[in-house]
């Protein structure tokens, strides 16, 4: 045969095949696993209780809290103005813009550490720059802000100080009188999405 | 694995060293398959050689498969690579000034330089009309520059914009090719010339 023609039938094959089978949609990951050893040796992910109930007595508007426990558990109790993205819709498509963005900061909480902290660690692989976690999850910030212990008489005086501000920060939320609040379900606006720049190549041509 | 640049398993350090190597490699195949002649270049458009559309043709074609395909076993991530933002309006005339300077002047900007560095003195003229060209556009920039924003779509690919898959988009991009080389290839029998 022609080896034009062999050629010809042989791209045209080639082709054929990449346009009958699916586009690769898997997501890769971008740090190394050496690369979110460090971040997690560092810690920076973790959010504080006393810090998020700061931000969010201050209606900081760049906070998105994201509640990654199942619907039912979202609807039994949530904190304001949260948003729903369970776990096992982690990775679909419509959750992308609220997870990827450079605008607002998004902090994961479960009901303690593991779930949100490795929902952060997939996040963080894929180069997703602004998820945090809520430490110790709604349980610790149950135990510390919702319903706060005194500590000792004879405590420093931050740990004073810091108790006063729980307690504070108990009555703003409602402490104690948690298994009956916030039962509306706030639609949250889509932030606006700021995609990172990719890396500007210098451009080709002949 | 891939972009290799952007995924820091070669340093950013590297990358104009990279384009260095790749541009002077890309200058002197050129130059080697013939393309430092403005008689053949210009042969395009006049239908006596279409060895510049099979060339760049089968380069396009060879680096949409690659991509494609390498996209396919993970070796690439595609949405890592760059893409040129369209900006349609001055991308149509853009078109059409490229299109009329390369018949007129039997250079396009690469291969210019490329014939000017073998001493083509044709090609030296080349270069100095197209450093006069961008001096004038840059002193019209502010003039031009609504026109020149217009129509922007982003970083779209054609693909996306028509919503079919890139391998379908590739399948007819090769058969559009494979037709435009056979219309070259018999665009040649018919207007012959005997030496250029």
């Amino acid at each position: 045969m022609n080896p034009r023609i062999l050629t010809t039938a042989l791209i045209g094959l080639i082709g054929l095949i990449i346009a009958m089978v699916p586009e690769n949609t898997t997501k890769q990951f971008q740090l190394t696993a050496s690369e979110l050893i460090d971040e997690m040796e560092e810690g920076s992910e973790y959010i504080h209780p006393d810090e998020l109930a700061e931000w969010l007595i201050n209606k900081d508007p760049s906070i998105q809290l994201i509640d990654i426990r199942t619907p039912i558990e979202f609807e039994k109790f949530h904190l304001d103005n949260a948003i729903n993205i369970p776990l096992s819709q982690l990775l679909k498509d419509e959750w992308v813009d609220y997870l990827n963005q450079g605008v607002k900061m998004n902090i994961l909480y479960s009901n303690g550490n593991t779930l949100a902290h490795d929902s952060w660690m997939i996040l963080r692989q894929f180069g997703y720059d602004n998820n945090y976690v809520l430490q110790g999850g709604l349980n610790y910030w149950t135990e510390t802000i919702l319903n706060p212990t005194s500590p000792p008489p004879h405590s420093p005086n931050d740990e004073l100080a810091k108790y006063e501000f729980r307690k504070g920060a108990s009555g703003y939320f409602g402490g104690s009188t948690v298994s009956k609040t916030q039962t509306t379900n706030k639609k949250t606006t889509k932030p606006k999405i700021k995609r990172r720049k990719k890396k500007k190549a210098p451009s080709g041509g002949c | 694995m891939g972009p290799l640049v952007p995924n820091e398993i070669i340093g950013s350090g590297w990358d104009f060293l990279i384009a260095f190597v790749i541009g002077i490699s890309f200058g002197f195949i050129l130059e080697r398959a013939g393309f430092s002649s403005s008689r053949k270049l210009a042969g395009v458009f006049y239908g006596y050689d279409a060895v510049v559309l099979k060339v760049f043709f089968t380069a396009a074609i060879t680096a949409m498969l690659g991509l494609l395909y390498f996209s396919l076993f993970d070796w690439i991530n595609l949405d890592l690579v760059y893409v040129n933002p369209t900006y349609l309006g001055s991308a149509v005339v853009g078109g059409v000034i490229m299109g009329l300077g390369f018949i007129i002047g039997g250079y396009c900007p690469g291969t210019s330089v490329c014939a000017a560095s073998i001493g083509k003195v044709d090609a030296m003229i080349f270069i100095g009309g197209a450093f006069i060209g961008s001096f004038i556009f840059a002193e019209l920039y502010p003039l031009i520059k609504p026109f020149f924003m217009s129509g922007f779509m982003g970083y779209i690919k054609i693909s996306d914009f028509f919503g079919i898959s890139g391998g379908v988009f590739a399948l007819m991009v090769i058969i559009a090719a494979a037709m435009m080389f056979w219309g070259a290839e018999w665009a040649e029998k018919q207007f012959p010339r005997e030496e250029y």
